[in-house]
């Protein structure tokens, strides 16, 4: 092989390792930068920490902290819960059916996945005062805003999950003797459980991390963490926020991890090649 | 006379203007294997999902063992049905599936186990019940639909296109093996095909279908032999067709003039127009004028060799086309390319078939 044909094979694959790395350090360089920071001495974000401490940790457990990230952690599991309670006979309607405002449902249904959540939240803060509900924003309202931009998620997780049953296997299953919620029970939903979960965990997911609804439907006492991030972040950035960040950031992460090992999680987002 | 197992009463399915099946009229006796043999979109996998329930008939009743069905659905009815794609739970093993329908009819778990095993056994697939589907190679799947639909000891059993995923070699298997598992049985059986030769092969009776409807029904001899119409005659196996006409003396005059004494049914008038039918298999070619019978000159246009066969491909006289298979016996043909010769065959193995 001629040298001009090796650097002319070789350049691409250069070129794409160097584009992974800038990935890597793009995604993952800000976050152990704030990691670091968190372990500061003294009471100033340096980078590299200067001295070692557990001071901004232990600052992050008190309440003033813990409360909204419960809060959060409450608010984010119903979410995903309701989400994909509504995903599932929503999806079934969707790919199943042809029927009349059947457009129309779909785009209210996936509609708030294209809408910017700041319009939807200020719309949502509008309406609940408006028709008299003023005293439901908070938890309340968080939950109604946090199912309408969640849910497309898990409909559409679940339509997918729905699109890789096998063609005949409900009528398979009702000429061996199965009724209609046997045949759900049996074999609909095995089959598209990894759809359902992996439907709640993002719907978990993007209620956890998201802020720009609720900034408008919190109230004190009822501040989802985000929003308590980024009210904490007017007066500057502490390595206290580092601390929160962090753990922010590792829960949602934990909580991936244990559902990619109960019930392959990777399989439904990488394909089905393990699948049945 | 006993209640036939399946009885199809002026069965009718439309979608919107479309018509799938167009009135169908059919008795099974019990035990029997019938086979619906049709081209594609000719209505028979409609009427098997009819048959099982999986949709309702436009008009017409289903009955099985005399009992109407057409309003029950399909878990209500007591059939086993053996999918194209088998259909088998991805998510299950293969005893897991084949116990599927004894667990829907609430077997007890001990009986359930004996059943599983023995239909498993039934089909040749003994030791392999922990075997996932995504496991199996296709004709194991298979295996383990019949096993599925078998065990739940249904009035009736559906099979749907079950070799067409097959290849060649396991396809000749599954034939003959289906066929003794179900004389064993003694199971009431529907097959569905596009495959006449599986449906010559297996079947006790073939109702032949097309455009929705029946167009004869008769045991495999008697479709092959006695073909009722050209469609039939033309779906089963090859046939020349010769155009013609009847004559006032009943007999068959052929477009060439040749004039055919063949018997013509009663009830088609003198001058209707008729073919004159023909298996390439029954006529035979000759040098010179054979004495009687069907007898049309011709040029050889091509010829085919097919290994245990030669096929002859003429043109007649007239214009028309003929072919005649003769087989590979060693003798030599004794003629080329382009030489003339007759082709004949004894009445007897002619037929006269209305137009269409």
């Amino acid at each position: 092989m001629s040298f001009r044909r090796w650097r002319a094979n070789r350049a691409p694959w250069a070129l794409l390792r160097a584009f992974v790395i800038c990935i890597y350090v793009f995604s993952l360089g800000p976050i152990l930068i704030t990691a670091a920071v968190s372990f500061n001495q003294g009471t100033r974000s340096y980078f590299p920490p200067r001295g070692f401490s557990f001071r901004w940790w232990e600052r992050a457990m008190a309440p003033e902290w813990l409360d909204p990230l419960w809060f959060s952690l409450k608010l984010g599991s119903l979410t995903a819960l309701i989400s994909t309670a509504l995903a599932l006979p929503l999806a079934f309607a969707l790919y199943r059916y042809r029927f009349r405002g059947r457009e129309a449902l779909v785009a209210l249904t996936l509609g708030p996945l294209m809408l910017p959540t700041l319009v939807t939240g200020v719309g949502l803060l509008q309406l609940f005062q408006i028709v008299g509900l003023r005293d439901y924003i908070g938890f309340a309202a968080l939950l109604v805003g946090h199912v309408v931009i969640c849910m497309p998620f898990a409909v559409r997780t679940v339509t997918i999950s729905l699109s890789t049953l096998p063609p005949n296997v409900e009528l398979a299953a009702a000429s061996l003797g199965a009724t209609r919620l046997a045949t759900l029970r049996h074999v609909v939903f095995p089959l598209i459980k990894t759809g359902l979960i992996a439907g709640a965990v993002f719907a978990f997911i993007h209620s956890f991390t998201d802020v720009n609804l609720s900034i408008f439907l919190a109230r004190p006492g009822e501040i989802p963490i985000t929003v308590k991030i980024l009210g904490f972040l007017e007066f500057g950035f502490a390595p206290t926020l580092a601390a929160v960040a962090v753990i922010t950031l590792l829960l949602p992460l934990v909580l991936v991890a244990i559902v990619e090992r109960v019930s392959g999680l990777g399989d439904f987002i990488y394909g089905d090649r393990n699948r049945g | 006379m006993a209640e036939p197992a399946l009885r199809l009463a002026g069965i009718e399915k439309h979608y919107g203007a479309t018509v799938a099946v167009a009135g169908i009229d059919l008795e099974v006796q019990d035990g029997e294997f019938v086979t619906l043999l049709g081209p594609s979109g000719c209505g028979k996998t409609t009427t098997l999902g009819l048959i099982a329930g999986f949709f309702p008939p436009t008009a017409g009743e289903i009955y099985l063992r005399g009992k109407p069905v057409a309003d029950l659905p399909s878990f209500k009815r007591d059939i086993g049905v053996v999918f194209q794609d088998y259909a088998l739970f991805p998510h299950m093993t293969a005893a897991e599936n084949v116990a599927f329908g004894l667990r829907m009819r609430r077997v007890a778990p001990g009986e359930t186990a004996q059943r599983v095993k023995d239909a498993l056994d039934l089909v040749k697939l003994g030791g392999l019940g922990d075997r996932r589907p995504l496991q199996m190679s296709g004709g194991q799947r298979q295996r383990v639909a019949l096993a599925r639909a078998l065990v739940i000891n249904p009035a009736v059993l559906l099979l749907d296109e079950p070799l067409s995923n097959l290849d060649l070699k396991l396809r000749e298997e599954m034939r003959v093996e289906i066929v003794s598992i179900q004389r064993r049985l003694g199971i009431t059986t529907i097959f569905v095909t596009h495959d006449q030769g599986e449906a010559l092969v297996m079947s006790d009776r073939i109702a032949v279908m097309n455009a929705g409807r029946i167009e004869q029904v008769g045991d495999p001899a008697a479709i092959y032999e006695t073909p009722a119409t050209r469609f039939v005659a033309e779906f089963i196996g090859r046939m020349n067709l010769f155009n013609g006409a009847v004559t006032p003396a009943r007999g068959v005059r052929l477009a060439s003039g040749v004039e055919v004494a063949l018997p013509v049914p009663d009830d088609v008038a003198t001058g209707t127009a008729v073919h004159v039918a023909i298996r390439p298999e029954r006529a035979r070619l000759t040098p010179g004028t054979p004495g009687d019978g069907l007898a049309l000159m011709g040029k050889v246009r091509r010829i085919l060799y097919l290994g245990a066969a030669r096929e002859i491909h003429l043109e007649l006289a007239d214009g028309e086309r003929g072919v005649v298979e003769v087989r590979n016996d060693g003798s030599g043909l004794g003629f080329a390319e382009g030489s003339e010769v007759w082709l004949s065959a004894p009445l007897a193995n002619c037929r006269v078939l209305p137009v269409r």
